[in-house]
């Protein structure tokens, strides 16, 4: 039982991370329908940015780890910091990337996104190298705004007809979506204690099969997405090497070789008995 | 007499010859004397005079060959464009354009080498576009409509146009012997040119009219073709079809909308644009395959040593343009967004690299198959390999049927993950991450392909992407084909069409498997060995890229794609990191510039950003892809907005009085 548990706890740690980047993905897809594939390395970038952050807070990996209120006050100024950058970050992309393929095809901006990407994951080469980056070990609605955005959602040329300003609700969901990747950033680096200019493409493809399974579009559906898969990938760990000698039942190598197959069978299950995810809404397709 | 008379050229046809006898020859000959057509030539001659030259008699034909097929082909072009010039567009302005797509290209080519070459000319193109446009828009100019130009000729404009193209070839010949001449005596004069050839040159300089006169004559015939007839006058040169074509083709005309009408008259003659028309889209076409064909041996006259290292670099664009095919049967055709393709080809490379090493004998204890014995198997293998990838791509297709849009993107992208895991960890039959090596390559009526010449497999490609090339255009056409396409422009309204969604869905997925299982079982038999590493989600996405990039469904469009993608991603960033270390060259500069402020910063590092700055930017300034099918252009393109509408004609084209309308003064 106390085994469970501790699965149980890591899993949600991982899983929350997953989830929050996976709010991104949702929500993005869900106004612009548009696999935003640069969301992952947002998160990277944040990762990275959050490092600089204490860097100039004088943390490294080296130093000494501040205490009380000043940990809490650095960790607050990081996560904001992180999270108004990337959100920066957001926006611009959203600006140069997306904006002029608004009425393109559906294809033009997915290839665009995924330009962004490579963009982004060269940047993050370049600032930090391909090592591993250790990262500093400081510890162990109902608005108008909502209402636009699903508005947007259901139908943009409606909701332009209605007065709301497509462009800048879309703005604003890339704004907090962004800064949803920068709070991730800043959470996964103290949890995992480093970072990779890699990371945000493997990460982001969790985020975004954790949005899907919840059904994409829809936000608790991604943040459920994201815990099952953390706990689907905690589990993983435990199933059995067979090319141990003795062991009959279980994985060649382990589970924790196969956990993004076991992640991705499951995926396909669900979504074979759901074709709209967990949460996501069967839409009857009007003719 | 009569051949006389058709070689004096009536006065309105003179200047038009004038405008392509310039056009023309000035590239053929920066392409003769600047580059290797003259040497290519001599070196034949030299073989054949028992002189020295080409020591291999098979590399002799070869390039004679070439060489025949090749001013062969450009002659009759000279006729087929002067026979279809309109003369609506003015000299200046197709030189421009000539100097700026051919002569550039021919020059940048020749002093950097292909790779750097083009993708310079590339961006230089981009500028002369916007230059061109802003130039118009400032000086007001419109260009004139194809279809107020569109004529229906009879008989005797039929002659006149015929006399044209054989005018237009002979003079062009004429003009091209003469100029030859002339350098080839300057040469003998400096020494150049051995004693010997001269009589070659009385020969050629005698030939070449005569050759350009009955290459008019076939250029003629293809440019009558293109023309519209009037009615009841159906022979000429299509008497065998008895007179069907033009009243079919007129009928045709009438029922089309203004766009359509506007693409379509871009096929005719006479045209505005002549180098643009489809009847000179066959010769460049021809130029091509004879360039692709003959390249091996004439690569070495071009680019000089290194033959082996490029023609190796080529066979890999080649399994490329196989994948962007078969994607694009899945993703073009049929509408479906396929993120995980690589599966299907690391399924294709594992069946040759399991069967065709000795990884199979050796895990099931037999004893090993005859080397010899294993290279022949590759044949029937390249079969089978695409025969399993395709029951696979069934196989996965399978339960996705139910799955629309992005949730059946993720799901491929699950399998494109699972596979190459699979192969990874079932380390007992793959040999997992250190994959399996001493991969038998093919054998071929005793040629033993295992010596380091990539010849054999620069062949085998070509071959093989004619296989696809052939199969995907007859397939598009096919009952299936247009489900396909049904099915991505409207899934209910297909299904209501008497479609079977299932089995149609399928078999895209089938036959899009099929030749991604052939582009793997390639790429392991070349490269001998095969690496869980090459089969990552990345990759699926840069095939996606290839696809999207050329434009979805169109076949010319995704091989473009292809071989455009290879190039930004593996030609360009190896030539210029290899550029930067040449103390000589702009890159080292600029490297050693940005080090100061980049850390660590070099040109090929930075591979991913400038591949995808460029997908990006290809994306907003191309969204439909670099060549977008008709049909697709037709929906993303508004073209009705410039230029006058059919209906404001004064007798639409077709209609019964349209005859006597346009008929030329």
């Amino acid at each position: 039982m106390a085994l469970f548990f501790q699965i149980l706890v890591v899993g949600l740690t991982t899983g929350a991370i997953y989830a929050l980047i996976a709010l991104g993905y949702t929500m993005v897809y869900g106004i612009i329908e548009l696999i935003n594939f640069a969301h992952g390395d947002i998160f990277m970038i944040g990762t990275f940015i959050c490092i600089s952050i204490f860097g100039l807070f004088g943390i490294t990996n080296s130093s000494v780890a501040p205490t009380g209120f000043a940990l809490v006050g650095i960790l607050l100024v990081t996560l904001l910091v992180s999270m108004t950058l990337c959100a920066g970050l957001g926006i611009l992309i959203e600006f140069v990337a997306y904006r002029p393929l608004r009425n393109a095809p559906r294809l033009a901006p997915l290839i665009s996104a995924i330009g962004v990407s490579l963009i982004l994951e060269d940047i993050g080469k370049l600032w930090k190298g391909v090592i591993i980056v250790p990262f500093p070990q400081i510890f162990p609605e109902r608005t108008r705004i909502g209402r636009a955005m699903r508005a947007v959602a259901q139908d943009r040329e409606a909701a332009a007809l209605m007065g709301v300003n497509v462009n800048r609700i879309i703005t604003i969901t890339f704004f907090i979506g962004a800064a949803l990747a920068g709070a991730a950033a800043l959470i996964w680096g103290l949890k995992y204690g480093n970072t990779n200019f890699t990371l945000g493409f493997t990460l982001g493809l969790f985020a975004f099969t954790a949005a899907v399974l919840g059904g994409i579009g829809n936000l608790v559906g991604a943040m459920l997405g994201g815990v099952l898969i953390g706990v689907v990938e905690a589990l993983a760990t435990y199933i059995p090497d067979t090319t141990v000698p003795g062991v009959t039942f279980g994985l060649p190598h382990g589970g924790a070789a196969w956990h993004e197959a076991i992640i991705f069978v499951i995926l396909i299950l669900i979504l074979v008995f759901r074709p709209s995810g967990l949460l996501g809404q069967q839409t009857p397709e009007k003719v | 007499m009569a051949i006389a008379n058709t070689l004096v050229p009536a006065r309105d046809t003179r200047a038009l010859l004038i405008k392509w006898i310039v056009g023309l020859l000035v590239p053929i000959a920066v392409f003769t004397f600047v580059w290797s057509g003259e040497e290519i030539i001599n070196q034949s001659l030299l073989t054949i005079l028992g002189l020295g030259g080409v020591s291999d008699i098979a590399v002799l034909i070869e390039i004679t060959l070439f060489i025949i097929v090749f001013y062969a082909t450009v002659i009759a072009l000279a006729g087929y464009l002067v026979a279809a010039d309109s003369g609506q567009r003015g000299m200046i302005e197709l030189w421009i354009d000539i100097a700026v797509f051919v002569l550039l290209p021919l020059f940048l080519v020749i002093n950097q080498g292909l790779i750097i070459g083009l993708a310079v000319c590339a961006i230089i193109w981009v500028i002369y576009f916007f230059a061109r446009r802003s130039v118009y828009r400032a000086l007001h100019y419109t260009p004139p409509i194809p279809s107020l130009n569109l004529r229906v000729l009879d008989a005797e404009q039929r002659v006149d146009l015929r006399n044209r193209a054989i005018a237009g070839s002979f003079w062009f010949s004429v003009v091209l012997a003469v100029t030859w001449l002339v350098v080839d005596l300057i040469f003998y004069f400096i020494g150049q040119l051995p004693t010997a050839l001269l009589i070659w040159v009385v020969i050629r300089t005698l030939l070449l009219p005569v050759a350009g006169y009955f290459l008019g004559r076939l250029a003629a015939v293809i440019a009558l073709r293109r023309t519209v007839a009037p009615k009841n006058n159906g022979n000429g040169e299509n008497s065998a079809n008895g007179g069907a074509r033009p009243t079919k083709r007129r009928r045709q005309l009438e029922s089309l909308s203004a766009t359509r009408f506007r693409e379509e008259a871009q096929d005719l003659v006479p045209n505005d644009l002549p180098a643009r028309s489809t009847g000179a889209t066959r010769f460049y076409l021809i130029l091509l395959v004879a360039f692709v064909v003959f390249y091996p041996v004439i690569d070495p006259f071009l680019f000089g040593f290194g033959t082996n290292g490029r023609l190796a670099g080529y066979g890999d664009a080649g399994y490329y343009v196989i994948l962007a095919l078969g994607l694009n049967i899945v993703v073009g055709f049929a509408g479906l967004l396929d993120l995980g393709y690589v599966a299907f080809f690391a399924i294709g490379a594992y069946t040759w690299g399991i069967i065709g090493s000795t990884q199979l004998t050796n895990v099931l204890n037999l004893a090993p198959v005859d080397a010899h014995l294993l290279s022949l198997l590759f044949w029937p293998m390249l079969l089978v390999a695409a025969l399993v990838a395709a029951l696979f791509g069934v196989l996965l297709g399978a339960p996705t049927l139910r799955l629309r849009g992005d949730y059946l993107a993720i799901v491929t992208l699950g399998f494109g993950e699972i596979v190459p895991i699979v192969f990874l960890e079932l380390d007992a039959y793959t040999n997992g991450t250190n994959g399996i090596v001493g991969v038998r390559s093919p054998a071929f009526f005793g040629i033993d392909w295992s010596v380091i010449t990539p010849v054999p497999y620069y062949y085998l490609i070509l071959a093989l992407i004619a296989f696809s090339i052939f199969t995907n255009i007859r397939l598009r056409d096919s009952r299936l084909g247009r489900a396909w396409i049904a099915i991505r422009e409207d899934e209910i309204g297909a299904a209501s069409s008497g479609i079977n969604l299932v089995t149609t869905k399928l078999f895209a997925f089938g036959t899009g498997a099929f030749f991604s299982g052939i582009a793997g079982a390639y790429h392991t038999a070349k490269l001998g060995l095969v690496s869980p590493d090459s089969f990552s989600f990345g990759d699926s996405i840069i095939y996606l890229a290839m696809v999207v990039i050329g434009g979805i469904g169109s076949i010319p469009g995704v091989i473009v794609g292809a071989l455009l993608v290879y190039t930004l991603n593996v030609f360009l960033p190896q030539q210029l990191a290899a550029s930067a270390t040449d103390p000589t060259s702009v890159f080292y500069g600029i490297q050693n510039t940005l080090v100061h402020y980049i850390p660590g910063f070099s040109f090929g590092n930075i591979r991913n950003l400038i591949f995808g700055t460029l997908l990006v930017v290809i994306m907003i300034f191309r969204p439909e892809g670099l060549i977008p099918s008709a049909r697709r252009r037709r929906e993303l393109r508004h073209t009705g907005e410039e230029g006058v509408e059919v209906g404001s004609l004064d007798v639409i084209p077709g209609a019964p009085g349209f005859e006597e309308g346009v008929h030329v003064e």
